[in-house]
This record gives C-alpha cells, sequence and structure tokens, in this order.
C-alpha cells in the first residue's frame, strides 16, 4: 500500500511499510532523547523537563539540563544520524553490506592524527583538527591510489576496499606505535579517544554537527537518485547514462565528509556506520538504498550507547565500548541472515 | 573476481634451481641466528656464543646473556615467522584468496582478546592457561570470518571485510577490557606491538608442543589441499573429503596463529606476504610452499626483529608493529600492480 503527496508538478510516493518504520523510529528516538535528558545522578523530573522547557527553572536544575545533558543528546543523535548515512552510503555504493566508512581509512587517519597531537602537545586541547586532518589526508591518499585511469569507471569497489585496508594496517600500526611511546597520562587519554566518547560534550558541538547535517541534506534528498542506480552492475548504470567515474568520486566525498563531522563531535565510535544499514534494510525489507531510515537507526544505536555508558557507575565508560557491544549480535544476525538467504 | 592461487603451469616437483632458494634462505636463516645471538649492548665473543650453545655454564655472564636473553628471543622470532609463514599459505590455500592473511582476517585480533581476557582482566600469567583462550578466541573469530564472508574464491573482497569487521569489534572489546584499569593499559600497549623482548625459554617449551602439533596437522592438510586448487566440487570429484579437510586445516591455522599471539601478540602481514614470495620461488604444490613459507617466515620475522633491535630505533620498535606498518604499502602496490582481478 502506498501514499502519494502530490506538490504541484513535485510528488512523493510513500509506502506504508517504510511511512510506519520511519515514524516508529522517530519517536524511539525521540522517546530515547526524553529519558536520557530524565536520566542520571541528579534527578530531574517529567515536570521539571516540561518547565525546563518552557523556560523558568531553578538554575541548577536549568544548568544541567541545558549545558550537560541536552548537549549531549543532540550530539549523540546527530553524530549517530550522520555515521548511519555515511555507513549507508558506502554500502550501497560498494555494494556490499559490511563496507563502513573505514573501509577508506578515515577512521584510522583520524585516529593516527589524534594520537600525534596527544603526543606532541600533551593534553587533547588540539585533537580535533589533527583528527580531522589525519582522516581527510587518508581519505584522499586512498581515494588517488585506488583510482583506476585505465577503466572507464574510476572507483572499482574492490580496489577501494583494498586499498583502505592497507592504508588502515599501516596508521592503525602506527597508532599503536605511538601509544606504546608516550607516558601513562598520554596513553590514558589516547585510548579514551580511539574508543569514542561523548563526556563533556557543549551546544557548539551540538551546533556543528546539526548544521552541517542541515547543509548536507538537499544533497542526500539528491543522492537517493543516483545511489539506488548504483547498485546495479556497472555496465547498467553506464547505459543509464550516468557517469560513473565522477558519480562514485562525488559519493565518495560525500560519505566522508559525513563520516568527518561524526567523528569531529564523537570520536571514531566503532560500529554505528556499519550496523545502521543492515538493520534499516531489514525493517524496510528492501534492498535500495535507505538513508533516512540508516541515519534514524545510527541516531538511536548511538543514543542508546550513550545513555548505557552514562548508567554504568563509578567508572566512566565511553560510548564507544557499547557501541561496539551492539555491534556484536548484529554482526551474528548478518552471518544468521546469510544463512537463512542460502548465500553460503 | 577471480582469485585463483595455483593453477598455472609451474612445475609441481622440486628442481635444482628451486632447491638452491630453499637452500639460500636456510643459509641466511643461520647467519641472521648468528648475528642476533652476536648483537647487543653487551659485546660478546664467538667463542661465547660456541661456549654457550655446547656447554653451557650459568655463572659466566656472556654466556647467561646469550642463553637467557638472546637465544629465547631469537627461538621465538623464528618460530613465530615460520608459524605465522605456514598459517597463511593454509589460508590463502584454504580459501583460494590471496590476500588471507591471519592479521586481516580477524584471527590474531580473536586470539589477541583471549589472551587480553586471560592475562590482564584475570590476571593469569601462565603461557600454559592463557594459550587455551587463545586459541579459543582465534577460533571463535576465524568460524565467524569465514561464515561470513564465504569461502568463495570470488569474494576477495567480502572475505576481507568480514575480517575488518571481525578484527574491529575483537579489539572494541579489547579496548573496552582496558579502560577499567589503567595497569592493565600499560601492559597492554606494549603487547600489542608484537615484540619477542619477553619470550622466555620456559614460554618456548611450553607453547612449542601446539606449534608442533599445528605444524603436523598443516601437514597432513596439504596432501589434499593441492586437490582443493581445482575447485570444492572437482576436489570432491578426486575423492576429498572437503568439509573434514576444511576442518584440519582451519584447525591448524587456529592453533599456528593462537599460539604466536600468546608468544608475542598479534603480528599481522607475515601470514600475507609470505606465501607470495614463496610462489614466486617453490614448487606448485601446497607442501613445498608450506616449507619455503616455514622458512621465508622465520626469516624475515628473524631480521625484522634484528632491525628492530638495532640502535636505529632506540628501543621503541618491536618486530610486529614494523611489519605492519610496512606491510600496508605492499598490499597496496601488489593491489595496484597486478590489478584487482588478476588477484
Amino acid at each position: 500500500m502506498t501514499y502519494t503527496l502530490r506538490l504541484g508538478t513535485l510528488s512523493l510516493q510513500l509506502a506504508r511499510r517504510n511511512l510506519l518504520v520511519g515514524l516508529g523510529l522517530m519517536l524511539l528516538v525521540l522517546t530515547g532523547g526524553l529519558a536520557a535528558l530524565h536520566m542520571g545522578s541528579f534527578p530531574v523530573g517529567a515536570a521539571d523537563l516540561w518547565t525546563a522547557l518552557r523556560g523558568d527553572m531553578e538554575d541548577i536544575t536549568r544548568m544541567i539540563l541545558l549545558d550537560h545533558r541536552l548537549p549531549r543528546v543532540l550530539v549523540a543523535v546527530g553524530a549517530g544520524a550522520a555515521f548511519g548515512l555515511s555507513g549507508a552510503i558506502f554500502q550501497s555504493m560498494l555494494r556490499n553490506p559490511m563496507a563502513s566508512p573505514d573501509v577508506i581509512g578515515f577512521n584510522a587517519g583520524a585516529s593516527c592524527g589524534a594520537v600525534l597531537a596527544i603526543l606532541l602537545f600533551g593534553s587533547v586541547r588540539f585533537v580535533l583538527p589533527w583528527a580531522l586532518a589525519g582522516g581527510l589526508l587518508t581519505a584522499a591518499l586512498v581515494l588517488v591510489l585506488a583510482w583506476d585511469r585505465r577503466r572507464g569507471t574510476g572507483l572499482d569497489p574492490y580496489r577501494l576496499i583494498l586499498v583502505g585496508i592497507g592504508a588502515s594496517l599501516t596508521l592503525g600500526a602506527t597508532s599503536d606505535l605511538l601509544m606504546s611511546m608516550t607516558d601513562e597520562q598520554r596513553a590514558a587519554d589516547m585510548a579514551q579517544w580511539l574508543t569514542g566518547t561523548l563526556n563533556a560534550r557543549n551546544l557548539t558541538d551540538a551546533a556543528l554537527i546539526w548544521g552541517g547535517l542541515l547543509l548536507l541534506t538537499p544533497v542526500l534528498l539528491w543522492l537517493q537518485f543516483p545511489l539506488s542506480r548504483l547498485t546495479m552492475n556497472d555496465d547498467i548504470v553506464q547505459g543509464f547514462g550516468l557517469r560513473l567515474a565522477g558519480l562514485r568520486l562525488v559519493i565518495t566525498c560525500i560519505g566522508v565528509l559525513l563520516a568527518a563531522l561524526a567523528v569531529s563531535v564523537a570520536g571514531p565510535l566503532p560500529f554505528v556506520a556499519f550496523v545502521a544499514g543492515p538493520v534499516a534494510r531489514r525493517l524496510l525489507g528492501t534492498g535500495a538504498p535507505v538513508l533516512a531510515a540508516a541515519a534514524l537507526v545510527g541516531a538511536l544505536v548511538t543514543l542508546g550507547a550513550d545513555t548505557a555508558a552514562r548508567l554504568v557507575p563509578v567508572v566512566q565508560l565511553p560510548a564507544g565500548v557499547f557501541t561496539a557491544v551492539i555491534g556484536a549480535p548484529v554482526l551474528m544476525w548478518l552471518l544468521v541472515a546469510q544463512f537463512r538467504k542460502g548465500a553460503l | 573476481m577471480t582469485a585463483e592461487v595455483t593453477p598455472r603451469a609451474l612445475p609441481r616437483h622440486i628442481t635444482p634451481h628451486r632447491l638452491t632458494w630453499l637452500a639460500a634462505g636456510l643459509f641466511v636463516l643461520v647467519l641472521s641466528v648468528l648475528l642476533a645471538l652476536r648483537m647487543g649492548a653487551r659485546p660478546v665473543s664467538w667463542g661465547d656464543i660456541w661456549q654457550s650453545l655446547v656447554a653451557y655454564d650459568p655463572d659466566a655472564p656472556d654466556q647467561f646473556v646469550i642463553w637467557q636473553i638472546r637465544l629465547p628471543r631469537v627461538v621465538g622470532a623464528l618460530l613465530c615467522g615460520g608459524s605465522l609463514g605456514v598459517a597463511g599459505t593454509l589460508m590463502q590455500a584454504l580459501t583460494r584468496n590471496p590476500l588471507a592473511d591471519p592479521g586481516l582476517l580477524g584471527v590474531n585480533a580473536g586470539a589477541a582478546l583471549g589472551v587480553v581476557l586471560c592475562t590482564i582482566a584475570l590476571g593469569i600469567s601462565d603461557p600454559a592457561q592463557f594459550i587455551w583462550a587463545a586459541l579459543g578466541g582465534a577460533a571463535l573469530a576465524s568460524g565467524l570470518v569465514f561464515t561470513l564472508g564465504g569461502n568463495a574464491p570470488s569474494r576477495t573482497g567480502r572475505l576481507i571485510l568480514a575480517g575488518a569487521a571481525v578484527s574491529a569489534l575483537f579489539y572494541a572489546l579489547i579496548r573496552g577490557l582496558l579502560l577499567v584499569s589503567r595497569s592493565s593499559l600499560e601492559v597492554y600497549r606494549v603487547w600489542v606491538l608484537g615484540g619477542f623482548d619477553n619470550v622466555t625459554l620456559d614460554m618456548v617449551s611450553t607453547l612449542l608442543p601446539f606449534l608442533i602439533v599445528g605444524l603436523l596437522l598443516a601437514f597432513v592438510a596439504g596432501f589434499s589441499l593441492n586437490a582443493l586448487q581445482l575447485g570444492e566440487s572437482t576436489a570432491q570429484g578426486l575423492g576429498v573429503r572437503v568439509g573434514l579437510l576444511q576442518l584440519l586445516t582451519g584447525a591448524a591455522i587456529v592453533i599456528l596463529c593462537g599460539t604466536t599471539v600468546a608468544m608475542a601478540g598479534p603480528i599481522a602481514f607475515v601470514g600475507l606476504i609470505v606465501p607470495h614470495l614463496a610462489r614466486a620461488t617453490a614448487p606448485a604444490d601446497i607442501r613445498w610452499l608450506s616449507l619455503y613459507s616455514a622458512v621465508y617466515g622465520a626469516l624475515l620475522m628473524g631480521l625484522a626483529d634484528i632491525l628492530a633491535r638495532s640502535a636505529l630505533f632506540s628501543g621503541h620498535m618491536q618486530a610486529g608493529v614494523m611489519s605492519a606498518i610496512l606491510g600496508g604499502p605492499v598490499l597496496i602496490w601488489l593491489v595496484r600492480s597486478k590489478g584487482v582481478r588478476a588477484l
């Protein structure tokens, strides 16, 4: 069953399942966000939430809500959405359910940059620019090395994956080496950053990620169309009249940009980009690219992981530990799903 | 993508020319062992080395250094390198995928999780105990990767991605374990580099039986692995019990890699590149390939350890991490020069 929205000459078809799943996910994210605002060592009741939203509130509750919990929730949702989008884009483009921005070496490069910054400056102050520079540089290098001039397709998916894995191998080992060369405090800082954490986020971070997402929204809306063509065979795509080489380059850049946004506010949270796509596709029951649903699933996973991390008493665990714990069952489930399909 | 490894016009039998390569490898190996025993902060003479090997006298300080510090280190490097070389050859033969490697396919990560769980979280320091955790982790990881990635040769990229996903998962879990206590991070960040600093003769003698079992399994599997290179159905037609063979080879890989990780930490890349070197010089028979890989792997790891110990790196470098850093560019070069389709 489908619904058709018409607006002048534009029309949009919505299947009922997509609509229900989308609304359900949104509702879950919203409930999760409110619950995350409510939970914590300082009790904030449901009634307080409402008054705080209206603006009149005693100072301490207001401070905790607006300066601590709200930015954190906003960043979790935004970064999760960006990771989910990035993963879904790479999975569709490379036609592989196990791809993620990691394949292009972005995370390994960002991690290496961050470790280097902590090693050089002794604190986490300059981590962000170094991490971004490291990630973008690595992505650019991988793109150049993987680019195939002889054939018209530009980026061959397998070639991209293999070159990216090679770059990740070297950069990961370099990070390990740098980490062993420093003192205990810096090593602990590095380990914390490498796991990905949402501790102590402020409204600037939230503005950064949401502003970036808003700017990219029109591009993402357009992207849905070429991306669904790209799931087909190379020859068919070129038969459609699409310029494969240029298209793959543009899509990769958008994917990297989204990953960069997310990493800059949340660190390299593992597995969010990986799980969002497969889960969203399964929820919608389709093999087509599902950007919006993947964004919502990513947001939900990150929010859940961060809230779980906050609820652990005594030690401050980074959210990255929990996204990995969520990643494990999804990996298993992909395995079982492939068994069922008889793909093995 | 085609990823057939062996079917090409190479003689299956040994020739004098090919034997020369093996002999040369062994010769350089012996030289590198002697160099590794001689080299170090404390100068020792050739006579001391000879004495300590023939008639060890624990009261002579020079001989003590050789026998207790340098020899275990060399033996560890050779055993690990050789085992990883054989494991890589088996993996590439089993998956008919020239990019299979214990590091890339997550087997090392699984074993590392086992070791970290035991040594750091539970405080077990006896290799005889945590080797089982390493083997269990390696088995879990390889089971996951091979089922997720499928072992058809047309799926090079998928297998590698499955390996990357499983590795990422296990390393994330390791990081989570480490965050609980800071002292464990101190141990881990040195261990993960994959060096032979902490290898003792006790450890070698504890772990050696495992390596021997792994090599024996590899030898037995080698008889049928040649047939598997022609494809599963052909192998079946030739009378090979494919399921049993896969299990046997898998067990050999798990034992070899798991033991290596327990001894020296996760070492990537040796298992990837050594089989390529072996294929260029050895007869196209898995048993010969394994033998050549063992020699070349031991040689590569021995030389890497000498280089890592040298004054060049002032004590910060380890053989494992160095091979991983150099491995990335070599992998990219392999992909670019041969072209993915030809791999």
